[in-house]
């Protein structure tokens, strides 16, 4: 993809007007965007504005030499790719400006295909460092947080379910054992399900990231899936005395992933019960406005700490009150709401006071606002 | 949940760590050995026990409220001054990652300060971990 595709404007630095007119002529006709500066001071002055792609400049200029250009330029963006114009006896200067950080040089007289060439291979070339950059930083942090997770997470549950089994055994028929058995049997069972359940959201937050999840673009009706989560959550909310209601009009259609829907906010009204107090309430509002539909879950409990809301939806954030017992979850049950939210082009945000209560808001795109949306195209 | 009173002529370890279960099996192996176990979830709570019970080996997690939260406690406990006689206590320290502090902070200074005397990868080999722990307490 070249810089006319990509919209990427060009920059031109020359003293002279008929070169530069030339210039922009040739570039314009191919579908470039071009902006002509006739010394350095001003083009250098333009690029943090128009934040180009590509930079052709001058190598002899009054005031600003192209050379000073070229270093400056590297100094604002390292990233823009820089062409220089060479007089026909300055060969050595040419070389001096691909050290200081020009990609090619094309002396003069040049003929606009050959401009256009030069320009292109330029675009070419900025493309695949932009490409292999991006991809090495998304490796590295991949990397790490693999091995961070690798680490500690999945290893702690199996560390405890190997001591449980390593004392029971050398325990053997010992009093102790059979005292201790019971429990520990169960606990060992509670952290194996933890285990499974946290390689479960794991690979959902990895399929959602691949693309392999919630890309799918069908109408679903928001009020039926929150019927369908408040019947699953009834029974836990009557053990702990939590009321939950949902403020929902008939007909509420969103577009997206059903079943990514369904995670959404499957995952934030368990939160709300498990983060509750008893005799708490958890309340589901859909409203719609302003072309989003905004889907709230609010909550009667514990709420979060102010110096904790940044971090809510980071990977494996747990607050920690204390005085407050640990909550059981994997952690990644917010990090995947806000990777649904974003798929489907929408956002989630949260409210909290500490003691009182949480509110989460996911604001969704309305379909029925934008018809662009509403003849199901596919993203 | 913390010990009853501490028994007289028995020694007493306390043991730091945010994983409950981890501990209910440190617990139980400790207790068999005759020593008297106080346990802690977290680092601040753990500085705590140790100013009110004085143990004789402190075991101690690496990754709690943060990843390096263990080294902190370790720092508070021999450096900081806060614990006078009680700086000389040998501090074991346990983590799942294998990875010992001179590799973790290669370049910083102060990793004298944040070394412990012994450092064991979790799950703990128990015969191993029992021997450590009787040597420890002795002197």
């Amino acid at each position: 993809m070249d810089g006319a595709q990509r919209g990427e404007p060009i920059v031109v630095i020359d003293d002279d007007y008929a070169m530069r007119l030339a210039c922009e002529q040739a570039l314009a006709k191919v579908g470039y965007t071009v902006s002509t500066f006739a010394d350095g001071a001003h083009g250098l002055e333009a690029v943090g504005t128009c934040k180009p792609g590509l930079v052709v400049v001058d190598l002899k200029m009054p005031g600003l030499s192209g050379l000073d250009v070229i270093t400056r330029l590297h100094a604002i963006d390292p990233t823009i790719t820089i062409i220089v114009i060479t007089g026909y006896a300055t060969i050595s200067t040419a070389v001096d400006a691909m050290k200081a950080g020009a990609y090619d040089f094309l002396p003069k007289p040049f003929s606009p295909d050959e401009l256009r060439l030069i320009v292109r291979r330029g675009f070419e070339r900025r493309q695949l460092q932009l490409t292999s950059q991006q991809c090495e930083v998304e490796r590295e942090l991949q990397r790490r947080r693999f091995v961070t997770f690798v680490s500690h997470q999945l290893k702690t549950p199996l560390v405890a379910v190997h001591q449980y089994l390593d004392v029971l055994r050398q325990l053997g028929e010992a009093p102790e054992a059979a005292e201790k058995r019971q429990a520990w049997l169960s606990r060992c069972l509670v952290r194996t399900d933890e285990l499974r359940r946290l390689i479960d959201d794991w690979l959902t937050l990895a399929q959602l990231e691949g693309g392999l999840l919630g890309r799918q673009r069908t109408r679903v009706d928001v009020d039926e899936t929150i019927t369908s989560v408040l019947r699953t959550y009834e029974g836990l909310g009557a053990r702990d005395g939590i009321t939950l209601t949902a403020d929902v009009p008939e007909h509420c259609p969103v577009h997206g992933d059903p079943t990514c829907v369904g995670v959404l906010i499957d995952n934030l009204v368990a939160n709300a019960v498990k983060y509750n107090r008893p005799g708490g309430t958890v309340t589901v509002r859909v409203q719609r406005a302003a072309g989003e539909v905004i889907i709230e879950v609010a909550d009667t409990g514990i709420g979060v700490p102010a110096d904790a809301l940044p971090r809510l939806f980071d990977e494996f954030f747990r607050v920690r009150q204390p005085g407050v017992p640990k909550v059981e979850g994997t952690g990644l049950g917010l990090p995947i709401c806000r990777r649904i939210a974003a798929e489907m082009g929408g956002v989630i945000e949260v409210e909290s006071t500490e003691g009182a209560g949480s509110t989460f808001r996911v604001r969704l795109p309305d379909p029925e606002a934008s018809p662009a949306l509403a003849t199901g195209r596919s993203a | 949940m913390p010990a009853t009173d501490t028994r007289p002529g028995t020694k007493t370890i306390l043991v730091i760590d945010d994983d409950a279960d981890f501990t209910a099996t440190v617990r139980a192996v400790l207790e068999r050995e005759g020593y008297t176990v106080v346990e802690a979830e977290s680092g601040a709570e753990g500085l705590r026990q140790f100013r009110a019970r004085h143990p004789d080996l402190v075991i101690l997690d690496v990754m709690m409220e943060s990843p390096t939260e263990g080294y902190g406690v370790n720092e508070a406990i021999k450096y900081s001054g806060d614990f006078d006689a009680f700086q000389q206590t040998p501090v074991i320290m346990v983590s799942s990652i294998q990875e010992s502090p001179d590799d973790r902070y290669p370049r910083a200074p102060e990793v004298d300060m944040i070394r412990p005397d012994r450092y064991l990868t979790k799950p703990l080999d128990i015969p191993t971990f029992l021997e450590i722990v009787r040597k420890a307490v002795r002197h």
